[in-house]
């Protein structure tokens, strides 16, 4: 009798609690597709051609695209990578290769998840004190910078995870034919997490393709086609911020185009990403 | 109680100082930081042979295994002490290199350890570390080394599959494989048969047989049925201690010690 009404309640408890659950998850989805509705809605429209072919257009005129911007933005977001993905890919590696229990290892780590969880508009403030007051100028090269700062630590994160993932009997195993270390984690750790790293790499892309505030200090706009590294460069999510501001119809009109567009982007990186990673377990 | 063993184990013939021993290990004691793993070992693997360890987990046979090819090495806070000759040469010596020794004593673990690379590739892996060779010559001794393991007929129509798509018992002769593919002069077998079934264990079993002719094996195993079968000489560890070694026949029936005798008729362990 005892055991039927202490059952009971935790029915109804288990009943209430699900409930709240399903509630608090709806609400988090709800704005969630919200968001990527009101994208679509006013941003669909602007889609076209002219967006990928056409510069940023002056004030009051209602056609023209973002060539300039989609440019600079890649070029960054590339040259950030090409500079961050290097740094983060050796830190992790020696974190899970050879630091593991160090000292120096656990403190590293602890700066890395305090650099993670940074605001970014912190790193775009210490390029700008850095490089931008040094060379006297807003540049692609400090846009590049701070990017890779936010690059580093979301790729050594990775890097050391997915490299922990190579079980110890594998890196014995092949120590064991006379591998020195260097051959051990280049020919088998790094092909045995492969597809970790890559992901890696594309969720650190995707995570940079969307800063604005980095940018803002560093590279900070150009309303011309400029692919000049020492001179400030446009960029997308700088220019939506300035468009999405303005007054004039047009210049708002491609703000929601942008802003549709990187959230494409970055959602495509996403569902890569997991696509990877879910590949690489089912090996 | 120690002094009495090793005592006993000096005198006879198959014991220390044996003139055909390709493996000598003297006074060798081995730490895992504080704790004392090994203590005072002394015995030697005879060439072309195979000799079996046993005894209950913890008792030191796979750290004994670990030592010959210093592979417990690569972790901070192991260390050996004492002499294990190979040849004659001190291989725990500080000259002596860690990486050109492992490609002299092969080992292949308790769970099969493919690399995550094609079938053909986990062989080449061990050859091209240490060897330039041409195409054609690798080939013939990516096969060479299939054949050797009992997997060719198996893989020669699947080179090119990744390791990890074979079954276990596979996988584990893929190792053995891979292991011999660099020619060492010793091979370790560290409880090698005891993630596999009944018939995978058997076919490994005869391929050991099969490679004494070629090697000296020092085999670590639980399974009493399989020392009988496969070694030559049997050494019974307990707790860091090498309690008895000789002749496996001797050893499994006529055991000198009281200790040996009751593990190997199952009395404890």
């Amino acid at each position: 009798m005892q055991h039927n009404t202490l059952y009971l309640r935790r029915r109804i408890i288990n009943a209430v609690m699900m409930g709240l659950s399903l509630v608090a998850t709806l609400i988090g989805l709800v704005w969630l597709l919200l968001i990527l509705g009101m994208l679509v809605v006013k941003g669909a429209g602007a889609l076209n051609l002219a967006l990928f072919s056409q510069m940023t257009p002056p004030p009051g005129s209602s056609d023209g695209g973002l060539l300039n911007a989609i440019f600079g933005s890649l070029a960054m977001s590339l040259m950030a990578m090409l500079i961050g993905l290097p740094v983060g890919l050796l830190a992790g590696t020696w974190l899970a290769e050879y630091g593991r229990k160090q000292p120096l290892a656990e403190l590293v780590r602890f700066v890395n998840d305090v650099l993670l969880s940074a605001p970014s508009i912190i790193v775009g403030l210490f390029i700008y004190e850095v490089l931008v007051m040094r060379m006297g100028h807003f540049s692609a090269w400090a846009g590049a910078c701070a990017l890779a700062v936010i690059v580093v630590p979301v790729v050594v994160r990775t890097t050391e995870d997915m490299l922990r993932l190579v079980p110890d009997t594998i890196r014995e195993a092949a120590a064991a034919l006379g591998a020195p270390r260097w051959k051990v984690i280049t020919l088998i750790s790094y092909r045995a997490a492969r597809s970790g790293l890559v992901t890696g790499g594309l969720l650190a892309f995707a995570r940079i393709s969307g800063e604005t505030a980095p940018l803002l200090f560093t590279a900070l706009n150009n309303q011309f086609w400029s692919t000049d590294l020492n001179a400030p460069m446009a960029n997308l999510p700088v220019t939506i911020f300035q468009f999405a501001l303005s007054p004039y119809e047009g210049w708002q009109q491609l703000a929601w185009a942008g802003s549709l567009l990187i959230t494409i982007v970055i959602l495509a990186l996403n569902i890569l990403a997991r696509a990877l990673s879910a590949g690489g377990k089912g090996k | 109680m120690m002094q009495q063993t090793s005592l006993q184990m000096a005198p006879p013939a198959p014991a220390t100082g044996a003139t055909n021993a390709k493996v000598s290990i003297r006074r060798l004691n081995f730490h895992y930081g504080s704790f004392h793993a090994l203590r005072d070992i002394n015995l030697d693997l005879r060439e072309r042979e195979v000799t079996a360890f046993i005894g209950a987990s913890g008792s030191g046979k796979s750290t004994l295994l670990r030592v010959l090819n210093r592979i417990y090495d690569l972790y901070p806070g192991q260390r050996a002490e004492g002499e294990v000759l190979l040849d004659g040469q001190n291989i725990l010596s500080p000259r002596q290199d860690p990486n050109l020794l492992r490609a002299r004593v092969g080992m292949v673990f308790q769970k099969p350890t493919p690399f995550p690379m094609t079938i053909h590739d986990n062989i080449a892996f061990g050859i091209k570390l240490y060897e330039r060779l041409g195409r054609s010559e690798l080939e013939a001794r990516v096969e060479q080394a299939l054949r050797d393991a009992a997997l060719w007929d198996e893989v020669k129509d699947k080179l090119q599959q990744s390791g990890l798509s074979l079954s276990g018992g596979q996988q584990q002769r893929l190792c053995i494989a891979r292991a011999i593919a660099t020619r060492p002069a010793v091979l370790l077998l560290d409880e090698p048969t005891s993630a596999l079934d009944p018939i995978s264990t058997a076919k490994c079993e005869e391929l050991i047989d099969q490679l004494k002719d070629r090697y000296t094996i020092a085999i670590v195993t639980h399974n009493m049925q399989q020392a009988t079968r496969i070694s030559d000489w049997t050494a019974f560890m307990h707790l860091g201690e090498l309690v008895e070694f000789g002749d496996t026949e001797q050893v499994f029936t006529r055991p000198r010690e009281r200790r040996t005798e009751d593990y190997v008729t199952g009395r404890f362990g």
